[in-house]
Parts: structure tokens; C-alpha cells; sequence
């Protein structure tokens, strides 16, 4: 019940168990402050009870297991919930120190009424804290635009978390939520003994549950409208790179409130429609256009004539002129400001953005739905049953007219009702009109429309639409030196990321540093002679670089032969699988991406080929890698490409994924054996 | 450079006052992103042989949180809103030549701080370059509640026509911290239309009881160019203020004291950049320090003389237990052992008292029901049992003095976090202490306060450094010895196959000698088996430039101070040769990660800094599978630069490769334009650790 619509992802379940990395120091710091006069009490019997249970399955890397959870859901005629959360771990190692942690959220609809913590050392008395001791801290710094959020955490650190104790909290909170759904997430990184979940209803009220990533527990009825469900032996979820993201793992249980009819309170949803209705309630009103952004629009588009530059122009004046700056105090978690204080101000988050453009659009006659969305692909999908808190981003869904046909456009689909439709992100300032980045690719959105929501799954982009277009013409001299120029196409997702990093160097200074990093992955000794940027300020076009080296020693003697590696730089090899214990979930790329690599060496005067690497060809429905090295005349030439045509490779299908890496590795260390040439 | 000012000092009020400054003492800065400035230089918990300070840690921390918070908050305004005019150049400018490329820049920065009435005003102008430069836009003053108060908050956008959008919209206070009665709040703005070729500008006052006193500093480098700043300090009247500045743009004019007003115009500050091996960023940044007194004393000598006299007795009288000290010391030594077994005996024993700054953090509840009880002299500690890691190092003195050894205090500034700059005349400069003993005729610098420190080792930071070696005259300035590289070294000994697919597998042992294993135990020294095992598997994955398997075997010794840590490993690594038509090649050097991307940037700002001398060698072993035999090996290699040397020896026996790699660093500190020599010499290093041996199929 703490979703909102920003643009930075939320901390996700695992993470919130430790304390925020940027401000850890200071909290915990304050929180040792506040510790002093605190005094010893007994732990509760919840807690003593757990004293002598046996562990649940665990390894020996497992810092801490869970004895036990329970969240008891207290609802209230009136809509107000009280809620009760009590957990409990045993710490077994030093690392776990982290859950001796207690930390309950803050915002204007939700507010903390008891917190206490304890431990129950394996010798000597317990130990208590209490809310008087906790420290209350919101994420500070303004940085990438998160200027002001009602949310905050206040924290508890419990004394002596430290292995063979036994730590655990209840804090008890009271809650006006937006709308009456609760979220259950019962499964984390560590292992759990037995979780609990109640929920106590007024009569005639009502409940649907659904179950996520985990077999669905039936409730036992405790009581007048009172039930309980009980999970035990729950299995830790081990994160891992490149791993889906923790919503598409990790077993919850949604539930969603019925009061009877004609109460007021925003029910819980039944289905996606009735969130995409609640959404729409929230728009009312808050695209209407002020006559000054009317002026604006019509100076704007007045020199375009076809309504696609008319969208394109007005597209690129919101994706940059209006500043990205999120504010969001209450439901401005979810509700947008107004568009005509967004267009005053020039400021605003993801979801002011795509209202103040659906706004201007409407001037020109074209319509627009706000998408919600997750930045996370995989984070929400149709099959997940309706709920507020998966979504962390909006978009726009741009209804095109008729006469709009380009084959620019390529972020669309065909709507059955609406016809073509755009997604474009005006958050993303370097996403080109018409295109999407890989992280909103293959996506499900929430399109909001006045009759309701209804998914919608983002298009795949060509994977030539991203990715490194490298090509380099070289010269060897008879040292090994290597001579000439490089130049890089970057498209899409590559490209933005390339804008980004130099728009953030402190002086152009800086800008050669990421091709001197680069360099310094494929020469041991070398020095750039010449470097510039090509579209660096026009996202639209491809960025570029361009620059000339000369590599001392890239030629290695070895007796009278030279060793020369065809594949001159860049790596498409990578080590994500090379790991000690076994791949537990599918891997996700961030999008897909086609590189291409052409690579020509001069060889040397007296110098002759003696031996060249094999080709390498592999082939996965997921992705692919062709590499070969050629010799015409006294031009060594190599050329590859790989693309990453899936996004996602299931969990059945990693070893092939693992054995393309290995074939990649092995071809980018492989080389090529001159010998003097014949007289 | 140093300044200082005698002004008039109030008697009545000093001891309260001065209390206060010692335990507070802070520092101040005008940063751009004011609270991860202000984390950056939020107190440390106090490690290394810090002693007493520790016990109220906590306690300083939200005070001096508190007042650091105020200090960092540092932009204020002009009362009023007599904004500066715009000229039009300003309006124009889309880039700045100094500074090309930069997002934005400071065109003005003023501070106008006032200790006699507790206020500062702050102003501040901003051009906004690229659409990157507008998220300094966004506003954070940070201020500690019932302690500061932010008022008089303006600010404006003025439009590249030079419209004005005035800032009218809501100041939002952000909780960051609330704990029991402190609040830590930001006033949080974001200004209107701001685009690329907007100047922003904001100012505002910032007060606090003209009764606390602090340090403070101007620090004038920050992450954007300036083009101008204009500072002004009117000291209180109730101490002593020196100053002192460094690393000023050519050309400025030092501070001035013009009518009890220290003041600086300064024009032209580069961005400040931060690069890999630097020191201390508070050694390169142009800055001026204020530092508060209770003497006007003028001569550095003087000064340290008076201060070494009242530290020296105030040690004494801590150690002055002899016949405590006597009796202890007949429990550690024999009579008939030597001078320096003894002393080793007597460190050892030192070292096996509990190190209070060792403990693992513990909250309040934790430490009262320990219930520590305070020691006031060695021999409470001896009785006692633990202490913390400055006063271990007196008892330490007391001991080796009772044992009949002639040794002396010795109070030095550690350099981990800033250099000692004695003219300066802050005693808090000398933050760290050791025990000079003379052994043999010999000096020996000894830090048994350090835990897991081998016997006559110093940790890093207080290698190579200023001490006062104290006596009753005040005592006589003395330098830590630095090591040679030689004192600290990894040896990394393999004996590996190479297998038919191209794969190394074998038995890796790996011996951390001197600082090398110091830094490693210290580290790890609250973890358990697991993760120190996978602590030192990840150190060889980051030896090896590509993907190992690697399996730790032994249990090395995590918990002594002895001289070497070794750990041995079961290790594998796939596709280390590599396929060349009928021919395959490996490279002759394996462990080469550690070498492979430093100083990989031509440009080089900063001076370069090691924290201590090291040397590195390698002895690997490769037999070749059958059928294959070794057609070339690398030629021998011999870089030895004096300060820095490499050799790489490679021979083939009975089907054996046979590779020994030297790597020495014998610097702690190289100016900047050694630079492009040192990166010549690393890129060597890079071509050796590449060269190629070549197989060749023995048929």
C-alpha cells in the first residue's frame, strides 16, 4: 500500500531489510545515540515461545533464518485498517547483524502506533527497545530529481544481533489506504520456519486472495469473520545477477477488500480494469490546458504542417524542456499535478510529464492514455491479479491518426479498439520519438483508458535498432605497433548511455574517458591521438565516436613469429555464469541489441599468415555470435556480429547461454600466427 | 600558508567554550550537494589507536552532526532581495573556455560569515550549460532544528531573455533525521523554468546562537568551475583565529584581515576531479582553514613546545605506576631474556589485552549492561585488562620503561585522512600515537595499540610520518619509518597442468607479508570461516583477468599478529590458451588483473599516492599436457625504474614453463608529472604480462 508512480525504482523486499546504504552511517549512528537510557525487558511469548524450534533447511552461507512472521490485518468498518507485523530470526553469523533491524514506513496515510524490539541472547537476559528509541530518517539529497516525498522509515536497531541470538519486532501501525488491498510477501532471501497472515473483517465485509509465485495456502477460519493463513518451510530466494525482478519471484499473497455496497471507501479491485477506472478518476481533470499552454503548442507546431512533426515537436519539448523533479506528497504518489502548473513550472515526474503532453497532443487532435508501468520487465504482467503496488513508472500510449504512417514509429502496436497506437517515454530524454529502451521493450503496461485499464504488452524493437556498430582500419608495422582508426556507431540503449555519461563529466576533459577505459581492456600500451563525438546532442541520430591509436606491442613476438588477436577490441563475452552454485533463475538482458565488429589489420611488410583462429558460429534462439578471420592480400580482416534476439533465457536453456560466453571468451582470446614471409 | 589573529579572550567564558570547541571540532564547506558532503565528512568511528575518544563517540556524533550539519548547510544569502545585476555577457554564454563542456558553473558564490552575531549569509549564481546542469535546480539546505534556522530563503530563474521567474512556490521541510529531541530537517526547493542558458540564483541566512563556536572552512573547490567567490569570516571576539589556505588559483590574493573581517576574492577555481591513488581530497582542494584558539601564539616551535609540555605531562601521570608496572612486567619476561625478546614478549602481551576499538559496534544497551569500568591510569588497564588502542600503547611505555628500557611517547598525525601541517598549530592534527624504544642503540616505532600489527610494524597510515616524540621540554620532532617495499608482500606460488581444452588446474599458495596481511586480518576481523573463505577466493578471481574457479583449502591464521597470512587454493581456469591454427598460445603472466587497468587515463591532475610501498611476486609453474611442447617462451624483461620495477623470467624444462614475475612500487607519493613516466612503466608491465608462450604440437 506504499506503491507509487516515480521513476526510480522502490527498494524491493530484500533491500529492505537493510538499512539505506546512503544514510546507514548516520542512522545507525543516531540510533546507538538514542540507545542509552533505554532499559531491559523480557521478550515476549511469541518470541520465547521460538527458543527451541528447529531451524528450518538452510547452508552454510545463510546469515540468518526466520522463526517466524505473522502480519495480522485489522480492518475497521469505517475503512481504517490497524495492522500488527512480529518477526522473528536467528542469527547464525556475523553477516546478520543487519537483521537486527526494525523498520516500519511513514507516509500521510499510514502511521506507526507501537514499535518495540528484542533479543533474546543465547546467554543472559533479554533485551528491549522501544519506538522512543527508533530514529526517524526520509531519503535525503536531491539527486536525479527526487526533490520531496512524504515516505519515511523509522528504524529500531536491537541490541546484540549477533550469531546463536535470536532478534524479532512487532510494530503495530494504523492505515487509511487509497484502496483496500494488502500485499502479503511472505518469502525473502532467507529461509522461514512459519509465516503467518490474519485478517479480521467487519461483518458483511468481503476478501478475495490471490496467490504469486507460490502455491496457494487455503485459510483456516479462526473466528467471526476472521481468518488465518499459515505458510511453513518457506525457501530463501538467492539473488542473482541478471535474475527476473523480485516481484516475478517471490511468493505473496494479494488481498483485496470488499466493504458492503455503498460505503464510500475505495474497495479493493477485482480485476486490472477496475484499476485502470480508479487511475482514470485520477486524471480528471488534470490535463486541462491553460490558454498559455494553447499559445505554446500553436507557436510550437507552427511551422509543421504534417501532424506526425506536430507530435515529434511537441514530444521533444516536454521530454526536455520539462525538467524531471518528482514531488509526491500524498496521492501525489499516484496523482498527477495539473498539466498547466507542470507547464508553468517546467518541472515534473513521470506521471506530470505524460499528462502535460496527453494535454498538448489533445491541442493538435490527437489522443493519449497514460500507461503505468514497471521499469523492471517481468515486475508486472496481466497474469498477476490487480493491485497498486507493482507499478513504479507512466508512460504514454499515443493514439496515431490515419494519416500517421512512418517508419520511424517502430514503438507501436495495433490496438483492437484504438487502432496504432505509440508507447513513448517522456521521462527518458534521450529516447528518440517513435522509440522505447530495452527496459520498457516486451513490457506490460497498464493502459489507462476512461472505460477502464487493460494490459498491453510493449513492442520488441529490431535488434539492430541497438547495439555497437565498431569498425576499425589499422596498421601493423614490423614491431607490433598498431596504427589507425576507430569509429563507433552507437544506436539506442547504447547510445543513450554513452549521452548520458558525457553530459554528466564535470568538462569535455572527461569525455575521453570512457574510450581510454575501453582502450585499456584490449591494449596494454597505447596512446589515443585523436577522439571526437559525433550527434552527442541529437538523440534522434546515432552517437558516435571516432578517434585514432597507435598500440605499441599489440604484435607479440614470439621467436621469428608474430601474434597478432584479430579481434582488435570490445568484449561480448562475460562471466555471469561462471559461478560456484548451480543458476537458480531464467536471465533477463536489459534489451535486445545486434553488434557488429569489422576489424582490419595491415600486416606488417615480411610478414606473411601462418595460421589463422577457426571461425567461431554459435547459434540459440536466444542469441547468436558469428565470428571470422580472413586474409585477403596482406589485410588480416575480422568480422562479427552478436545479437541478442530474446530477452529473457529460461532457466533450462542457461547452459547454452553459458557455453555461447565460453565460445565468445574463447574467440576473442583467439590469434593469428605470422611468420616471415617467403623471399 | 598561515595566518593568524590575537584578538581579546574573555576569561570567564573560555574553559565552557573551549570545552566545547575540543569535543566539536569541525569543519565547514560550501558544497554543491551539501549532504553527501556532509557524509563524506561526517566523523569516522575512531579505529586505529585513537584512545579515549571513543568512549563518548556516539555522543559527539549527533553533536558534532549537528554542528556539522549547520557548517555544510554553508549557502546563505544576502538579507533583502538585492540580487546582483545580470550583465548580458552572462545572459550569452553558452559555454566557458576554462571550463569547456561543463553542464553548469559557478558565475558568483558569496559566504559572509559572522561568529560574533552566530550568521551567514550565502549567495549564490549558477548558468546553467547543458540540460545535464539543471538539476542544480534543486535545493537542499540542511539544518539542525532549536540549533540553526534557515531564513530569508530567495530565489529566482532568470530566463535566457532575461526574464525573470521569480521562486514563489512551497519550501518543503524534509525530515532526514529524527531521533530523541534531534532533528536533522532540510528546506527543500526546486526553482522555476529552468533551461539550458538560465541562470539560477538563491540566497538565504542561515543563524545559530551567536554563542557556539566552531572551526570553520572555506573550501573553494567544488564539482563545478567558479568563476568568482567571494568569502568573509568575522571572527569572534572571544578567541584566537589562525588561518591558513593551500591549493589557491594562481594569481589570487591571500586572505586578508581588513578591520577584524578575514576576507577572500578568489576567481577561476577549476571543478575539482577526483582520480584513482590520489590523497586525501582535503589535501588537493583550494581551501582555508580557521582554526579557534585559546593562544595567540604566533612561533610554530613555541607553540608545539608548550603543547608537547602539558601532553607529555599529562602522560606521565597516566603512566606513573612503577612498581605496578614492575610486577606486571615480572609476569610476562625471564629474567634471563634478551633486551629485545623482551620487548617482543612485553608487545605480544600488550597486544592480547582486549582492544576496545576492536569490539564490534554495540548499541547503548549493549555497553551499560557490559558495564566497562573506566581506568585512569596503566595500572587500572593492566588490571582491567582492555583499553582502548592509544591507551594500550601507554601502558605498552610503561611496561618496556619498567623492563629498563629507555622509550618515550610519541604523539603523530596519521595520514589516512589528511596530512599533518604543523604550522598550522592544530593540535588535533596529531590524532595518533605510537612508542619510540630504543633497542641496541636503535629506535623502534612500536604500535601494539594496532591490533594484528607484527612486532615493529605500523600500520600504513602512521608509516612515513610526523610525531612528537614527547619529554618534559615539550620534545623534538621525529618521523615514522616507511618500509621499504619489501616489509609488505604478496607471494603467490602455483603449480599448475595445463590441460588439452586449454585449462590451468592446480594448488595456488598465496603469503600476505607485512601491511599486506595487517589490512587483511583487520578487515576481516569480526567475520567468520565463510566469509573470509570467500573474502580470499575473491582476492584470486581479481588477480586472474578472466573467470576462475578457485576453492580456498586451508585455514589460515586470521587471529594472530604473526608476520605472514597464507592461504592455499585448489585452482582452475578455463581457457587460458587459446587456439592459433595448429599452434596454441597462453600468456606468460596469470595473476596480471591487479596491473591491468591502472592509470589507464593520459591526463593526470593529482599527485599519485600509495598508501605504502609493496612488492609482488609470482612463481608458476605450467607442465604441458603430452604432445605438445613449447615453441618460443617470452624473452626476459628487466624494467626497473628505481621507485618502481618489474622483471619477468620465463623458462622451459622437461616440458615444464617455469615463470617468475617481480613487481615492486617503492613510493607512497609521486608529483603529477612523473605521471606519464609511471604510466609507461605500468604499460610495460601490461606488455610483459601479456607476451605469449607459444605450443606448438610436439610431433
Amino acid at each position: 500500500m506504499k506503491s507509487k508512480l516515480f521513476c526510480n525504482l522502490p527498494p524491493e523486499p530484500w533491500l529492505s531489510k537493510l538499512p539505506h546504504l546512503r544514510f546507514c552511517g548516520f542512522v545507525l549512528a543516531a540510533m546507538t545515540l538514542a540507545a542509552p537510557n533505554a532499559h531491559a525487558g523480557d521478550a515476549p511469548p511469541w518470541m520465547r515461545a521460538l527458543t527451541s524450534v528447529a531451524l528450518p533447511a538452510h547452508d552454510d552461507k545463510d546469515s540468518v533464518v526466520q522463526l517466524y512472521s505473522e502480519e495480522i490485518l485489522n480492518v475497521s468498518s469505517n475503512g481504517k485498517l490497524k495492522s500488527v507485523r512480529r518477526v522473528a530470526y536467528k542469527i547464525l553469523r556475523p553477516d546478520g547483524k543487519d537483521f537486527g533491524v526494525a523498520r516500519g514506513y511513514i507516509d500521510s496515510e499510514t502511521k506507526i502506533t507501537g514499535m518495540r524490539g528484542w533479543c533474546i541472547p543465547a546467554q543472559g537476559k533479554d533485551y528491549e527497545v522501544k519506538e522512543k528509541e527508533s530514529v526517524e530518517s526520509a531519503l535525503p539529497g536531491v539527486t536525479n530529481g527526487e526533490l520531496m516525498s512524504d515516505l519515511r522509515a523509522k528504524v529500531l536497531q536491537i541490541p546484540a544481533a549477533d550469531p546463536g541470538n535470536i532478534v524479532g519486532y512487532e510494530i503495530e501501525q494504523e492505515l487509511r489506504p487509497y484502496v483496500l488491498q494488502d500485499e502479503w510477501v511472505f518469502q525473502s532471501t532467507v529461509p522461514s520456519r512459519e509465516a503467518h497472515y490474519t485478517l479480521q473483517l467487519p461483518a458483511d465485509w468481503e476478501y478475495k486472495s490471490a496467490w504469486l509465485n507460490y502455491p496457494e495456502a487455503k485459510p483456516v477460519s479462526i473466528g467471526m469473520n476472521q481468518w488465518q493463513w499459515v505458510l511453513t518451510d518457506i525457501k530463501a530466494i538467492k539473488t542473482e545477477e541478471s535474475m527476473p525482478p523480485w516481484r516475478a519471484v517471490a511468493g505473496q499473497m494479494y488481498i483485496s477488500l470488499f466493504p458492503p455496497s455503498g460505503k464510500a471507501q475505495q474497495r479493493g479491485f477485482d480485476n486490472w480494469a477496475e484499476l485502470g477506472k480508479w487511475y482514470t478518476g485520477l486524471l480528471k481533470d488534470r490535463d486541462n490546458a491553460s490558454p498559455e499552454m494553447k499559445q505554446k503548442v500553436a507557436t510550437l507546431t507552427a511551422s509543421s504542417t504534417a501532424t506526425l512533426d506536430k507530435m515529434r515537436v511537441l514530444a521533444k519539448f516536454v521530454e526536455t524542456d520539462i525538467r524531471y523533479v518528482a514531488i509526491e506528497l500524498g496521492i501525489g504518489g499516484w496523482q498527477p499535478h495539473p498539466a498547466e502548473e507542470v507547464f508553468l513550472h517546467r518541472y515534473g515526474d513521470c506521471k506530470d510529464k505524460a499528462t502535460l503532453l496527453g494535454s498538448m497532443l489533445r491541442e493538435i487532435g490527437v489522443e493519449s492514455y497514460h500507461v503505468v508501468i514497471n521499469t523492471d520487465r517481468g515486475a508486472i504482467t496481466p497474469a498477476m491479479p490487480a493491485h497498486q503496488g507493482g507499478f513504479n513508472h507512466a508512460i504514454i500510449a499515443i493514439k496515431l491518426p490515419d494519416s500517421v504512417n512512418d517508419p520511424s514509429l517502430v514503438a507501436i502496436v495495433q490496438h483492437p479498439k484504438l487502432g496504432w497506437i505509440l508507447f513513448f517515454d517522456p521521462t527518458n530524454e534521450s529516447t528518440p520519438f517513435g522509440q522505447l529502451s530495452g527496459y520498457l521493450q516486451e513490457n506490460y503496461g497498464l493502459l489507462v483508458a476512461p472505460e477502464g485499464g487493460e494490459f498491453v504488452r510493449l513492442p520488441t524493437l529490431p535488434a539492430a535498432m541497438s547495439g555497437i556498430q565498431r569498425s576499425a582500419k589499422m596498421k601493423m608495422d614490423p614491431t607490433g605497433t598498431l596504427q589507425g582508426e576507430v569509429k563507433e556507431v552507437r544506436l539506442g540503449d547504447q547510445g543513450r548511455g554513452q549521452r548520458q555519461a558525457l553530459h554528466g563529466a564535470s568538462d569535455r576533459k572527461e569525455w575521453v574517458k570512457p574510450v581510454e577505459t575501453l582502450l585499456s581492456h584490449a591494449f596494454t600500451n597505447f596512446q589515443l591521438t585523436k577522439a571526437s563525438v559525433t550527434n552527442l546532442d541529437q538523440p534522434e541520430l546515432p552517437f558516435g565516436y571516432n578517434y585514432e591509436i597507435i598500440a605499441q606491442s599489440y604484435g607479440k613476438p614470439a621467436g621469428n613469429l608474430m601474434l597478432v588477436r584479430p579481434r582488435i577490441l570490445g568484449s561480448k563475452s562475460s562471466e555471469l555464469l561462471e559461478t560456484k552454485e548451480p543458476r537458480r533463475y531464467s536471465v533477463e538482458f536489459d534489451g535486445p541489441w545486434r553488434d557488429t565488429d569489422t576489424f582490419e589489420i595491415t600486416l606488417p611488410p615480411g610478414f606473411e599468415v601462418d595460421d589463422l583462429p577457426p571461425a567461431a558460429n554459435a547459434d540459440y534462439p536466444f542469441a547468436s555470435y558469428h565470428s571470422k578471420t580472413e586474409v585477403t592480400g596482406n589485410v588480416l580482416r575480422y568480422t562479427r556480429s552478436f545479437e541478442v534476439k530474446q530477452l529473457t533465457v529460461p532457466l533450462d536453456k542457461v547452459e547454452d547461454l553459458k557455453r555461447l560466453y565460453r565460445i565468445i571468451a574463447g574467440d576473442e582470446r583467439n590469434t593469428a600466427v605470422l611468420k616471415p614471409a617467403a623471399r | 600558508m598561515i595566518h593568524c589573529c590575537k584578538t581579546r579572550v574573555p576569561v570567564l567564558v573560555l574553559s565552557l567554550k573551549l570545552a566545547y570547541i575540543e569535543k566539536h571540532r569541525l569543519k565547514h564547506a560550501l558544497p554543491v550537494d551539501w549532504y553527501r558532503t556532509g557524509l563524506n565528512a561526517l566523523p569516522k568511528p575512531f579505529f586505529s589507536t585513537g584512545g579515549c575518544r571513543v568512549v563518548s563517540l556516539m555522543r559527539t556524533f549527533l553533536g558534532a552532526g549537528a554542528l556539522l550539519w549547520l557548517c555544510l548547510s554553508g549557502v546563505s544569502a544576502h538579507a533583502g532581495d538585492d540580487w546582483l545585476p545580470v550583465v548580458p555577457e552572462e545572459l550569452k554564454m553558452t559555454t566557458e573556455s576554462l571550463a569547456p563542456g561543463a553542464p553548469a558553473i559557478y558565475l558568483y558564490r558569496q559566504v559572509d560569515r559572522d561568529d560574533q552575531s552566530g550568521h551567514e549569509e550565502n549567495y549564490v549564481r549558477i548558468k546553467i550549460l547543458t540540460e545535464e546542469g539543471r538539476k542544480h535546480a534543486d535545493l537542499e539546505i540542511p539544518f539542525v532544528k532549536n540549533l540553526t534556522k534557515i531564513r530569508g530563503i530567495k530565489a529566482r530563474t532568470v530566463r535566457p531573455d532575461g526574464t525573470i521567474a521569480n521562486f514563489d512556490g512551497q519550501i518543503f521541510e524534509k525530515t532526514i533525521i529524527k531521533a530523541k529531541g534531534v532533528k536533522l530537517l532540510a528546506q527543500t526547493l526546486t526553482l522555476p523554468d529552468v533551461q539550458v542558458g538560465s541562470i539560477i540564483e538563491y540566497k538565504f541566512t542561515k543563524e545559530w546562537d551567536a554563542g557556539l563556536i566552531y572551526d570553520s572552512n572555506w573550501t573553494l573547490s567544488e564539482e563545478l568551475f567558479t568563476k568568482r567567490a567571494k568569502f568573509s569570516l568575522k571572527p569572534s571576539t572571544s578567541y584566537a583565529v589562525r588561518w591558513s589556505w593551500d591549493n589557491l588559483p594562481p594569481g589570487t590574493d591571500a586572505p586578508k584581515d581588513i578591520s577584524h573581517v578575514i576576507r577572500l576574492d578568489v576567481q577561476n577555481i577549476p571543478p575539482f576531479r577526483t582520480e584513482d591513488y590520489m590523497p586525501p581530497e582535503g589535501e588537493l582542494k583550494a581551501h582555508v582553514n580557521f582554526v579557534y584558539t585559546t593562544s595567540g601564539e604566533k612561533d610554530s616551535d613555541k607553540f608545539w613546545r608548550e603543547y608537547g609540555k602539558a601532553k607529555n605531562s599529562g602522560i606521565e601521570s597516566f603512566i606513573n605506576k612503577r612498581k605496578a608496572m614492575e610486577q606486571a612486567v615480572a609476569q610476562i619476561v625471564a629474567p634471563g631474556d634478551f633486551s629485545e625478546a623482551k620487548l617482543k614478549k612485553i608487545y605480544a602481551r600488550v597486544q592480547q589485552l582486549r582492544n576496545l576499538n576492536y569490539d564490534k559496534e554495540k548499541t547503548g544497551q549493549e555497553q551499560k549492561r557490559e558495564k566497562l569500568k573506566d581506568f585512569n591510569n596503566v595500572e587500572d588497564l593492566w588490571k582491567l585488562g582492555y583499553g582502548y588502542g592509544t591507551s594500550l600503547n601507554w601502558l605498552f611505555l610503561a611496561l618496556v620503561r619498567a623492563a629498563g628500557f629507555e622509550a618515550y611517547p610519541v604523539i603523530i598525525s596519521n595520514r589516512s585522512n589528511h596530512f599533518f601541517h604543523p604550522k598550522l598549530m592544530n593540535s588535533f592534527e596529531l590524532n595518533d600515537n605510537v612508542v619510540l624504544v630504543k633497542v641496541d642503540g636503535k629506535d623502534v616505532y612500536l604500535d601494539p595499540g594496532t591490533k594484528f600489527a607484527p612486532y615493529a610494524v605500523l600500520p600504513w597510515s602512521e608509516t612515513g610520518v610526523s610525531g612528537l616524540r614527547l619529554d618534559k621540554e615539550g620534545g623534538v620532532w621525529v618521523q615514522t619509518p616507511l618500509p621499504d617495499g619489501s616489509a609488505s608482500r604478496v607471494d603467490r606460488k602455483a603449480l599448475l597442468k595445463l590441460t588439452d581444452d586449454g585449462t590451468l588446474e592446480g594448488k595456488l599458495t598465496v603469503a600476505y607479508s607485512g601491511l599486506t596481511a595487517l589490512w587483511r586480518r583487520s578487515e576481516q576481523r569480526n567475520e567468520d570461516d565463510t566469509k573470509r573463505k570467500q573474502f580470499l577466493e575473491d582476492q584470486v578471481k581479481e588477480y586472474v583477468p578472466v573467470g576462475v574457479e578457485v576453492e580456498l583449502t586451508n585455514k589460515p591464521d586470521w587471529t594472530s599478529s604473526a608476520p605472514t597470512l597464507v592461504a592455499e587454493y585448489k585452482l582452475t581456469v578455463r581457457g587460458w590458451a587459446a587456439a592459433a591454427g595448429r599452434r596454441t598460445v597462453l600468456a606468460a603472466v596469470l595473476f596480471s588483473n591487479s596491473e591491468k587497468h591502472t592509470f589507464e587515463h593520459a591526463e593526470r591532475v593529482h599527485p599519485i599516492y600509495f598508501g605504502y610501498p609493496y612488492e609482488e611476486t609470482d612463481d608458476v609453474s605450467i607442465d604441458l599436457p603430452p604432445g605438445w611442447k613449447v615453441q618460443s617462451t617470452p624473452a626476459e624483461k628487466i624494467q626497473d625504474e628505481k621507485v618502481v620495477a618489474y622483471t619477468l623470467k620465463t623458462e622451459n624444462k622437461d616440458n615444464r614453463v617455469h615463470v617468475i614475475r617481480d613487481f615492486k612500487v617503492n613510493f607512497v607519493m609521486l608529483e603529477s608529472k612523473y605521471y606519464a613516466a609511471l604510466r609507461k612503466f605500468y604499460e610495460l608491465v601490461r606488455t610483459g604480462d601479456e607476451e605469449q608462450i607459444v605450443l606448438q604440437p610436439a610431433s
